[in-house]
Formats: structure tokens, sequence, C-alpha cells
């Protein structure tokens, strides 16, 4: 009967696929959330120095947090590397992943040290972005329009329809910059002013580096990012100029987790420490990330945006990051700015 | 000797005393497992090592199931003991091991109560090839303890094509949609609470009405039902317009335009959107044209409604377009013919006879287009501006910042009523009419010719529109050729080089360029799910249309129901489900596999129901009677009778398979790894050069895919004569 | 002629078969003897399609057994029934020529290629399109396509050939001729056959039995004559040919005879069991006589209407029993429309029925 011989047949391509977590002894599946160049120069890197097998799959830090939660019971991924800190902070706090203490944690800057230490040290910085304004040189010089300089700039009236900023319930980027203005000006002025911007935004993204590539390509005049993800876009050959704000501005701090009950847990600390060498830190360029590493030995990229030289606000990852005050900021922009008319 | 009992006894015993019982890795295929220490090794011995060496007694009742069949081996299938003990062992058989399997798991008792009662067990993986065929020798066991019994006139392949349909879309539709379901009546800590769903599910997000008296967005759900009732009416008229042309205009060009009218079928998403904004966005060429020339300032109006509306009526035209030309060729021409012969004039007979007959193929194709519609996330995704649509809330509530699960869930059930309704509804417009217009008759007629004045509308609609597709695929096949597209236009090969390199070592060629890896997976995990989603479809089609059985209904809801799903909500659902034992696929090539199948199966369902009510009922039954059974009858007078359904429903589920993003996105793995996934991530990146080249070359293979298969199967043969013909044969005809 | 018969009787046993709540036959017990030709005769709806189909294991029995020889059937598929069928509208497979639909039975039986083609152009022979084999069957006309139908169903010698209404496409011409052909292919070969037709001269005119068929049961089983002209009730009676149904009284019965009153007049019928009390009289048409003048043993009447149609002369008459339709052969000797006429009845001529 051809049932049956088609039954047989799905069998066998089904054999054919099937696979499961090895058994093998030295193996490692990583989870990687920045892009795919870097995510390859850590593997090639790493599989080189220690010889250790790497299965790794690269998704954006939501769908890899969404992954690990599903995955809770079962996990099938060793390490999570990279990626925006809140996700690894909300991970932590929901029990999904390791405690660990590197032996080249003293190594660190103390922005990379604090956000471990906010997570009883379930997570780890290996990078920092800071977030800025970018616009696009000719449109604006098209258009007649001044430069913004700081925050408070945004919300002129000039600029009606010209700016572009993600929707921070999609966007982690976004959130942060939500944070970072209400660090800044206190949170009834830091609404007042997204308020008095909304008439400004064209467009609330979802992805939070959306709004960037849409200034690069002529699609909006401004537009609010981390500064790496311009500098992205500068080194691509659009004509992006990136803006400090005057009044300060707010970081992300890029993590790393080792998965709880992680099926090679020795493999996963042994990446754990190798990406937090100075080594291979500075190698990111290569990979044209530039953001700027943790390890204090490590040298940034020369395009990225020299963190010493930026009026950094004093983050609060554990405040700022924790579940509650979360719902409570982005319930009150829904509120208050989401749903305002334009 | 009963053979069919005796087969699968023995596919049975070879399950549970040969085969590895648990999942085994890839050595399953490579058969390292044959000299890695089985049959004695805990990895991969079969069940009945399992039992004695390794302390998996719970298996042992396994046997007794197979054992009660024995008797009955020599049995009588009209005998009243041959049912039911066959029904006994399949269903029994199939009780406990799906019992043991979700009771007992990787950490062993999966409640502690059954710990309490029955002391520790020994953890057990997921269930592997023994375990696979173990199963579906009791399923078919007990799908001839029904046969037998009388249920679908005793027909053994009817009753094991229900029975396996119903365990399959049990195993991967209800059970992983049901695992997220019950999500949305949770918060975030997995504890159940029914008012936290009442206020979300009654969110002014999702069904606010402000737009129609203020400048702001409506609720995602009407943002969502406005764009796919548009969408399914628009695509389907216009897939009408194009079956119309390529099949009664009789245009010299006709097979040219078919290509062109599937185009957008076999398109990566994200693709199209990306020309678009590059064509009419603000910094657009055509933008930018009509600023400079008319003095027309440029503005963002694609971002939104009107964007995500043309972009999705550009990429599922071509499935309307799919469904509706094999109605308008299975549309039998005497009919037209009578019609004509009554006085009727060329736009009468179509108004009042060919479009009526068309009706359950319009129906199906707005269907599909509203589905899709309501589905669809990557053209929300690039266009939809400050427009919300269900879908990409879904998607957004789930990796977003929010991490939303069970907000995702309320939305899915949401976007889920509206998919049901509209299948509801369609239900009822095309009602109880008979549509049979193959008959068993021979029908030598001759399709009418269009009205003139619907032929001029038609082309009116046509052109522009198939002149706007060539510029974007221009656009697009243009983009993987220059430095950074929209901005440095000089000419490179560079990003084909970096995608598809091939260089040669020492071993011969290297496949060095990034791209092979994702490739190669992609394609033979498409070809493979190809094959198996259009016979999944076409043999439900068979069952739902052909054959009379308890519960039929409910069985067309459960295979519609995983299509009406958003992608994203399927993806985690199933690494929700099946992440752990006793089904445990993720990270393995099967479960993009399953996805595939049980997403697109019901396009290949629709367009065979559509096709085979066309069918007349007779020609199975006239080869029943002649001795075929109903398995024979379907190879040799349903499928070949159904060609353009089947050309249909396999590339379309080759492509579908191919170009499908939010599902995969969480079911990729290191291993697996899909282009569209991996197109994605350079998307993200702003590295559109080579996602574009990708997305040509894809384009490029699906192009030859769907040629052949059109090449290998399409037209049936009928005999109708064509319009040169048709003179000389009249004579012959009038006997 | 190799095309033989493996004839077989047909045998139903309290057959039941209901479509939810609609019962389409209910209660049938028949026996069909082999190699005769039976119709199934009846007006649309009243099950013989049905029946039809429940012989071929198109439809399962919802109660009751059926039997093909020896061998009970009611739970076997289609499949595994000895049996053909033609179908009302051929349902030839429009994918394959003609001689690959004949083929096509001994081809899923497994019969080997040269084999199969040398018998089905037997049967092709046998229905006399020996040249046509290589035709599709939308290149043939009607009552070709027919003939292929029925020599697809005779190739496979099966032990029951079964035909659903198999003329009703077809001219009045052709249909004639048919069905002379199917008779005498019948009854060459010996076969069973089982004809569904709503056509009463059709099945008068080929069957050895006829079942007649009214509301899912059984009216009247019987040969052509017997129905013909000893119909079982007043259904039968009118369905079978025409008939005057008149009211009347049995006086008393002796023995088989019955003394019937109609009117003024007085008969000696065959009781049929009856038993004494209000009846009624079936008459055909060609048994009235009618008389100009005062006959003994008549009714009066008024002639309403007389019209001529060649071959023979039709008339209605009023009487105080009801409107009579009578035929008569005699085209020269014309009674008048508008006058007053006495109606008789011929012997054997009135059929006792039971009262409505």
């Amino acid at each position: 009967m051809k049932k049956q011989i088609t039954f047989i047949v799905g069998g066998l391509a089904a054999a054919w696929l099937a696979g499961t977590p090895a058994l093998a002894a030295e193996k490692l599946t990583l989870y990687c959330s920045p892009q795919i160049e870097w995510c390859n120069l850590m593997v090639e890197a790493f599989e080189k120095e220690t010889g250790i097998d790497v299965a790794m799959t690269r998704k954006s830090s939501g769908e890899t947090f969404a992954q690990i939660k599903a995955e809770a019971r079962n996990p099938k991924g060793d390490v999570w590397w990279g990626g925006t800190g809140d996700p690894h902070l909300q991970a932590a706090e929901e029990g999904l992943t390791e405690e660990y203490t590197s032996p080249v944690f003293d190594k660190l800057h103390p922005w990379a040290q604090n956000q471990a230490k906010s997570a009883s040290m379930k997570t780890v910085g290996i990078y920092a972005g800071a977030l800025g304004i970018g616009y696009n040189k000719e449109l604006l010089a098209a258009k007649g329009l001044p430069a913004p300089e700081s925050w408070a700039d945004l919300a002129k009236p000039e600029y009606k329809g010209e700016v572009q900023i993600a929707n921070p319930n999609s966007s982690g980027t976004s959130y942060t910059t939500l944070a970072t203005l209400v660090q800044i000006m206190g949170e009834d002025e830091a609404f007042d002013l997204m308020k008095a911007m909304h008439k400004n935004v064209n467009q609330y993204t979802k992805s939070g580096s959306a709004p960037i590539k849409a200034a690069a390509r002529g699609e909006t005049t401004i537009g609010i990012t981390f500064m790496h993800d311009m500098v992205t876009q500068v080194v691509n050959g659009f004509p992006i100029e990136i803006v400090a704000p005057t009044e300060g501005t707010g970081y992300e701090i890029g993590s790393m987790s080792i998965i709880k009950n992680a099926r090679n847990m020795e493999s996963a600390k042994k990446f754990y420490d190798f990406a937090l060498n100075a080594d291979i830190q500075t190698r990111a360029r290569e990979a044209k990330a530039y953001q700027v590493p943790s390890n204090s030995g490590a040298t940034p990229p020369d395009e990225s945006p020299d963190l010493t030289k930026l009026k950094l606000i004093d983050y609060d990852f554990a405040k700022y990051g924790s579940s509650a005050e979360r719902k409570r900021l982005l319930k009150r922009w829904d509120d208050e700015v989401g749903s305002l008319p334009r | 000797m009963n053979k069919f009992v005796a087969l699968w006894l023995a596919v049975g015993l070879i399950g549970f005393f040969v085969l590895p019982w648990y999942t085994t890795d890839d050595a399953f295929v490579s058969f390292t497992w044959l000299r890695d220490g089985w049959p004695l090794d805990a990895d991969y011995a079969p069940a009945i090592i399992q039992i004695f060496a390794h302390g998996k007694i719970w298996l042992a009742p396994l046997i007794l199931f197979f054992a009660a069949v024995v008797p009955v081996l020599r049995g009588n299938p009209s005998d009243r003991l041959f049912a039911a003990t066959l029904t006994f062992a399949g269903a029994g058989g199939l009780v406990f091991l799906l019992l043991q399997g979700f009771t007992i798991g990787i950490a062993g008792w999966e409640y502690a109560s059954l710990e309490a009662l029955f002391g520790p067990v020994e953890r057990q993986f997921g269930m592997g090839a023994g375990a696979v065929l173990v199963a579906a020798a009791f399923l078919f066991l007990l799908t001839q303890g029904f046969a037998a019994r009388g249920y679908v006139g005793g027909d053994l392949f009817v009753a094991g094509s229900i029975g396996l349909i119903i365990a399959l879309i049990t195993a991967f539709v209800f059970f992983p949609v049901s695992r997220i379901l019950v999500s949305a009546f949770q918060d975030n800590q997995g504890v159940y609470a029914f008012s936290l769903f009442a206020e979300k599910i009654s969110d002014s997000k999702i069904w606010g009405l402000r737009c129609l008296s203020e400048n702001v967005s409506c609720g995602v759900a009407w943002n969502s039902l406005m764009l796919a009732v548009s969408v399914g009416i628009g695509s389907t008229l216009l897939g009408l317009a194009f079956a119309l042309v390529t099949t009664r205009a009789r245009l010299k060009m006709g097979k040219a335009f078919r290509v062109l009218t599937v185009l957008p079928i076999i398109t990566p998403p994200f693709v199209i959107g990306l020309a678009m904004i590059l064509l009419f966005g603000r910094a657009g060429v055509v933008t930018q044209f009509m600023a400079s020339t008319f003095d027309i300032p440029p503005t963002r109006w694609i971002y939104g409604f009107t964007g995500i509306w043309l972009a999705q009526m550009l990429a599922f035209t071509p499935i309307a377009f799919l469904v509706l030309i094999g109605v308008v060729e299975g549309v039998s021409p005497s009919m037209e013919e009578a019609a004509q012969t009554l006085r009727a004039d060329a736009w009468t007979t179509f108004s009042t006879v060919s479009f009526p007959l068309m009706r359950p193929g319009l129906a199906n194709a707005f269907l599909l287009g509203f589905i899709e519609s309501m589905a669809d996330f990557g053209n929300p995704f690039v266009l939809g501006g400050n427009y919300g649509v269900l879908s990409t809330e879904i998607f957004f509530a789930i990796v977003g910042a929010q991490n939303d699960q069970g907000g995702a869930a309320v939305l899915a059930i949401v976007l889920l009523a509206f998919t049901l309704t509209a299948f509801y509804v369609q239900r009822r417009w095309v009602g109880k009419k008979s549509y049979v217009t193959v008959t068993g008759k021979g029908d030598a007629g001759l399709h009418a010719m269009l009205p003139k004045r619907l032929t001029w509308l038609i082309f009116a609609i046509v052109i522009p529109w198939t002149f706007m597709m060539l510029v974007i695929y221009c656009m697009v096949m243009f983009g993987g050729f220059v430095e950074t597209w929209g901005r440095d236009h000089s000419f490179t090969m560079r990003h084909y080089a970096d995608a598809f390199s091939v260089t040669t070592g020492e071993h011969g060629l290297i496949w060095s360029g990034a791209a092979w890896n994702s490739f190669w997976t992609t394609i033979s995990i498409s070809a493979i799910a190809a094959p198996l989603t259009a016979g999944l479809g076409l043999l439900t089609a068979y069952l739902l249309v052909r054959q009379r059985f308890a519960g039929r209904e409910a069985f067309e809801f459960g295979t519609m129901l995983s299509f009406a799903i958003p992608g994203t909500v399927i993806g985690i659902s199933y690494i929700l489900a099946f992440n752990i034992p006793p089904l445990e696929l993720t990270g393995t090539g099967i479960i993009l596999i399953i996805c595939f199948m049980f997403r697109n199966m019901p396009v290949g369902l629709r367009a065979g129901v559509a096709a085979m009510s066309q069918l007349d009922k007779n020609l199975d039954e006239a080869s029943l009677t002649l001795g075929a059974n109903s398995f024979t009858t379907v190879r040799n007078v349903i499928l070949p009778l159904l060609r353009p359904a089947i050309a249909a429903a396999l590339v379309f589920s080759f492509v579908r398979a191919i170009t499908s993003v939010s599902a995969v996105i969480f079911l990729v793995s290191a291993d697996y790894h899909m282009a569209t996934a991996y197109i994605i991530g350079r998307v993200e990146n702003g590295d559109y050069g080579l996602a574009i080249a990708y997305s040509s070359v894809l384009i490029l293979v699906m192009l030859a895919a769907v040629s052949l298969v059109q090449l290998v199967i399409s037209r049936r043969k009928l005999g109708r004569r064509t319009a040169v013909a048709g003179a000389e044969q009249a004579g012959a005809v009038a006997t | 002629m190799t095309i033989k018969s493996n004839a077989a009787s047909v045998r139903f046993d309290a057959v039941t078969k209901a479509f939810g709540d609609v019962v389409a036959v209910d209660q049938i017990s028949l026996l069909i003897e082999p190699g005769k030709l039976v119709t199934l005769l009846g007006p649309s709806g009243c099950g013989k399609t049905t029946t039809l189909r429940l012989i071929a294991g198109l439809e399962m029995a919802t109660g009751g057994q059926i039997f093909i020889g020896d061998r009970d059937v009611t739970k076997l598929p289609a499949t595994d029934r000895d049996v053909a069928m033609v179908f009302q509208s051929y349902a030839l497979f429009p994918h394959m020529t003609v001689g690959e639909n004949v083929a096509y039975g001994l081809k899923v039986s497994g019969v080997k290629k040269p084999d199969a083609q040398a018998r089905s152009q037997d049967a092709l022979n046998l229905v006399g399109l020996a040249d046509l084999g290589d035709r599709m069957p939308s290149e043939l006309s009607g009552g070709q396509q027919q003939r292929v139908a029925v020599a697809r169903a005779l190739v496979l010698e099966p032990q029951v050939l079964l035909f659903d209404e198999p003329l009703s496409n077809l001219d009045a011409k052709l249909r004639r001729r048919v069905r002379e052909e199917i008779r005498e292919i019948q009854q060459n070969l010996g076969l069973t056959v089982i004809y569904v037709t709503h056509d009463q001269e059709e099945a008068l005119a080929v069957s050895d039995d006829i079942v007649v068929m009214n509301n899912a049961v059984i009216a009247q089983i019987g040969t052509p004559r017997e129905l013909y002209e000893v119909p079982s009730d007043a259904f039968v009676a009118d369905f079978i040919g025409e008939a005057n149904i008149l009211d009347c009284e049995i006086e008393s019965v002796a023995g088989d005879m019955a003394q019937v009153r109609l009117g003024d007049i007085v008969m000696q019928l065959p009781a049929l069991n009856l038993a004494p009390g209000p009846a009624q009289l079936a008459i055909r048409p060609r048994r009235v006589d009618l008389h100009a003048e005062a006959v003994a043993e008549t009714l009066p009447g008024t002639l309403l209407k007389a019209t001529y149609v060649g071959t023979h002369m039709e008339y209605r008459i009023e009487t105080a029993h009801g409107e009579i339709f009578a035929i008569s052969g005699d085209v020269d000797d014309l009674h008048h429309a508008n006058s007053e006429i006495r109606v008789g009845f011929r012997d054997p001529g009135p059929v006792l029925i039971p009262a409505a």
C-alpha cells in the first residue's frame, strides 16, 4: 500500500533531520543577539582558541528572551551573549540564568560590574552604548532647519513631522530613552517634553534602531537611537550626524548570561571568560561593532563615541530595569503620550 | 491472515523490539547508532532493552496491547470480536503511550502526587523512531477496528486517513495552540487570573474607536479587520482579473502573465516592502521625481494603511490567482455555451453563468486573502508606520520590551475570532448549491469569450499593475548589484560574492559564501515539506468533500486553525509544546517541516476543496464499483483531474516554506538556519545589499521550481477542444 | 465472445437506510434471481436509486442484511463487492481514452496489460465501438459514451450489473435502441441486471421483473404483465400505464371470486383476498367500451372530449362515479363530444384493489 510507503519515506526523511542536543563532550550552544558578523567573529575566535564546537543562533534580544523563557524547563542554549541589558536583567529576575563570577571580572569597567552586581551575578556587562540624536545633514540643510542640540530641542515646532523614535512598548532602546529623560529631568517634566514632542514624531517605530535607518535613507530627518547604530550608518556612507544631547544621556549595557541548567556548563563558563577578555573585545571593530567594550584593557574602536567625553547620567538599571517600574512608566506613556491626537 | 493487521502489528513490533525508543540525535540517520552500542546502550536501546536493562519498566504494558491483537490475526473483519479487539488494543495502546509520555519526563514524574504514589522513577527523554512506529501501529490498528465496525463504509484507507489526520492535527495544532491560549488566562507568574483576561481583552488599544472622531489610531482589532477585508476583496478581484486574462482573453502572452502573477508569491518577505519604500517613500525615486517635476511635496503616505494594503495586494493576489485559475478553467464551457444559445450576450453569460459558477472559488480566494492579511507580519512591520495591526502587536508583545506572553495570547484570540468568523461567513455564502461542472460526461465546449466591456476594464487594471510589479522587481534585482541601495549606486558584485562565493580547496569545492549553509537547509527543508504539505492538504480536502463521517465539521475547523493563527504565536507555541518530552523536537529540522506542513496545508486544502467540488462524485463511485479501492481511486481518478490544484498546492507549500518568517524566527536553530531568518538579521543590521542579493537568488530558485511544476503537472487533460481544433472536430462530435 | 457471466442472486433482508431523520429505504426485503433483469421503478425520491447504491456498496445500510449470491455483503465496501454500475451521467473518466476507461477495472484488479487490452477490446466490440478505443470520451456522442459506460461495466464480468437511469440523457429513438441492446446483451450473457428508471415504458419493455417502489417501500413486485394487469393498489395501477380508479362495493366473496357492484353493474371478479365492503376498481383505458345506445351492464355518462391521435382515439367521459378515460382503436366510427353515452367494461378488464 502506498500509504505505508509514504509513511516510511516520511519517517526516513524525519529521521534524517532528527537531532537533539548532543552527548559529545566539548560543545556549546550560543544564543547571540548582536549583528551576525560580530557573532561569527566570536564563534570563530572561540573555536580556534578552545577547539570547542559552537552551535550559534542569532536572534534579537527580545526573541532570545522569549525563547529562553519558553525553553526554561528543558534549556537548549548554554550562553546568551549580547543584546541590550534589560532582558538580561529580567531573565535574571525570573531565575532563567545562572550565577557566575568570572576570573576576569575585576578587569571590567565599573558600569559592567554594577550591572552584574545588580543582578546577583546572573549577568554581566560586555559593552556599552550611549543614546544620542542623529540627523540627516543633507535633509536638514535642504529644509533649512537648525541642528538639534538637546533633548529639549526636539519639542521645537520647526521639527514638526521630522522626528522618529521607537515605541517604548516594543523597543528596549526607546524605553531606555524614556527612562533617561525621566532620570534627567524628573518624571512629570519628562512626560511634558514627550507630549510636546509628540507632534514632531512622524512615527513610533517598532524596532529600536529603525529611526536612524530611516534617517539615513531620508525617510525622516531626525532619529533617536543608540549612537553605535548611528556610527554604522555613517560608516556605510550615509549623511548622518551624531549629536550628544547637552542635558546628558543614558546608555545601555550589552550583557551576557549563562542559561540556567545549561547542558554544557563547562563550555559555557569557558566562553563567558573568553568573551570578557580584552583581546577579543578589541576585535569587535572588525565586525563593524562600535560599542564601547567592558574590559578596561580593551581599546574601543576609533569611530566609537568616547563615553568619557559624553555627559553620561548615572543610570539606575536596578530601578528602571524592574518589571514594576517598567510597567508603570509604559502605562503612563500609553495614557499620556501614545493616545494623543496628532 | 488479515494482511493489514499483520502489517501494522509488524511495524509496531519493529518499533518496540528493534529501533531506538528515545530520540537519538543525528545518530539515527547516520546509522552510527548501529555501531555505537545498539541495542544495549541506554541512548539507543529499543523499548524491550530499556525495560530490562535501563529500568523503564513502565514501557512493559505496551507489549500486552500488541499481544491482544494476535488472536484476531486470522479473524474475519465482519466479526464483532475482531472490531472490538482492534479498537481496544489500538485505543488502549495509544492512551497508555501518551499517558506514560506526559507523566514521566526529563526529571522523572511530572506530578508530585504521582511520585508520592508510586515512588521515584527513572527520567526519560522524548520519543524516538521506535516510539513513533509503535504509536502509528496503534493508531492504524484502532482505525481498522473502526472500519471493521462499518465506520466510513468500512473503508480502511479512508478510516486510516481520518485517524492519521486527526492524530496529526491534535498533536501539532491543538496541543501547541492550547498551550499558548492557556497563557491568555495567566499572569506572568503562571497563575490563573480571569479578571486580568477580561481587562486585557477589553483594552481600548484593541477596540478603541476614537479614530472616527479624532486624529488618533483606532484599536488594532479594527485596523486589522479593515485591512484584511480590503485586502481580501482587492486580491480576489485582482486575482480574478488575472485569471480571466490568462485563460479567457486568448492572449499570446498568457504564459508570461502566469509567471509574472506568481512572482510576488516567491518573493521573500520584506523585499517588496523595502522596494516600495525606495520607490514611494519620502526619499523614494518616484516621490523625488514627482517633487522635482511637479512640485508635489514628499510625504510619508506610504507608511500606514495605504502602504500595507498595496504591499499585501502585491503579495497575496497571486494566492487568489492560483485558487481562481483552477476554478475559472473548471467552469464547464457547455454551460456557457448553453447560456449563449439561450440568447444571452457575452456580458449576461458572464454575469449570470460563469461568475456564479466561480462563487466557491471566489469565496475561497477571499478567505485566503483575508486570513493571509490578518496573519501577515512582514509588510505591516516594514510599512506600518503608526498603523498597528494585530500580528505586529502580537510579535512585539512577545519579543518587545514588555515580554507579555499573556497579552500576545489575548491578541491572538481576537485575531483567531476574526479569521474563524470569516471562515463561517464564507461557508454560509457558498451555501449548499451544486457547482459540479466537470462531470463524467465528455464536455467538448469552448470557453466563452469575455464581454468587451469587461475585457477593457480588466486590461485597465492588469496592465498598470503589471507595470508596477515590473518596476518593483527591477528595483529589487538592481539593489543586489549596487554598493548601498538608495545611496551609492556604483556597480558591485560584492554582495553576491559575500553570500555565494565558492572557492576550490584541497578537497574540492568549498562553499565559502555566508549564505550557503542556510540556503541548502532552506531548500532541502522546503523540498521535503512541500509534497508532505500538499499531500496532507489534498488528502484532507478529499475527506472533507467526498466522505461523510461523524465530526466532519470539527475536523475542518481543526485544519483551518493553524493557518488562522499568526506565525509568531505558532512559533512560540511550538517551543512551549515541543521543547520537552514526549515530543522533543526543538532544535531539529523536523519541527520546521511540521510547522510548514500545518501552517501551509490549508492552502492545498482550499485549492483541493474548490477543485474537487467541481468533480462529479459519480466518477469516484464508478471507480469504486469497478473494483478500485478508495486509495486507487484517489490516485487514478481524482488526482489526475486535480492537476492544477496539485500544482498550486505543491508550488505554494514549497514557496511558503522558503518565504515564511514569523513562525520560523523562533524555530530556527544553529544546525537548521533558514534563509529568511538570515535575511532579517541582515535587514535589521541595515545590510540591504546582501539581503537583496540573497532574496534575488531565492526568487530565481523558486521561479525555476514553479516553472518545473507548471511544466510537469499543470493542465487537466480533458479533451476539450482548443480554439483552432474546435471547428474541425465539431463534425466528429455530432454522431 | 469472451465476456462471460458470473450471474448471482441479490437478496435484501429487511434493509433500511436512513440519512439522519430521513428514511430513504424502509425495511425492504427482496430476492432477485440470477440471470434476471429486474427494474426498480418509481417516482423521484421513492428510494429506488438508494436501493441500487446499497447493492453497489456506495451507501451502507443502517439496518438489515444484503446478500450477493451466498455472501453477506452488508458491511463490505463497494470495492470488495463483485458488482459494476453504469451511471446516469456515465461517469467516464475524462482524462482517459475510451480504451483506458474500459480497461480501468481490469487494471486496478491486477489483470495483466495484454489481457486487459484484449478483454476491453472484446467489450468494445460487444457494444459496437470496436474502433473508438483511442478517442477521448469528450469526442464521442451521448449514445457512444453510454455504450462505453456499459462496456466498462461488462468487462469485469460482475456478479451483478447495475444501471442507474442509463438512458435519461439520450433522445427517444436512441433510447429505444440502446435499451434493446442492453436487454440483448443481458440475455445473451445471462447477466443479473438491476436497472433503475422512472420511465414505466422503459421498465415494461426491458424487465423480467419490476419492483415498484413508493415512499421508501416496495409497492409491488411482479412481471410486467402482472403489474399491468393485476396492480396491487391504486398507486401501482396508476403509475404503470394509466388506470381509471373507481370506488365500488364488494357484496360477497365466494372462494376466489367476489361479487362486485359498481352502480348498476354487478361483476364476478377474482377476490384477491379482499373482504366484503368498500373497495376500488382499476380499469385500463383500453379495457373500456363505449356504446352510443343503451346496453345492459353499463354506466350512463356524458362524453366530455374526444381526441384523435392517429393510431387511436382518446375519450374523456363524465359519469356518476367519476371521470373515466378511455382509448379506442376504432378511429372510423366516432363518438362526438357532449353526447350522452354508455360505458361498459371488457372481460378481463376491471381489477379489484383495496379501498384507498
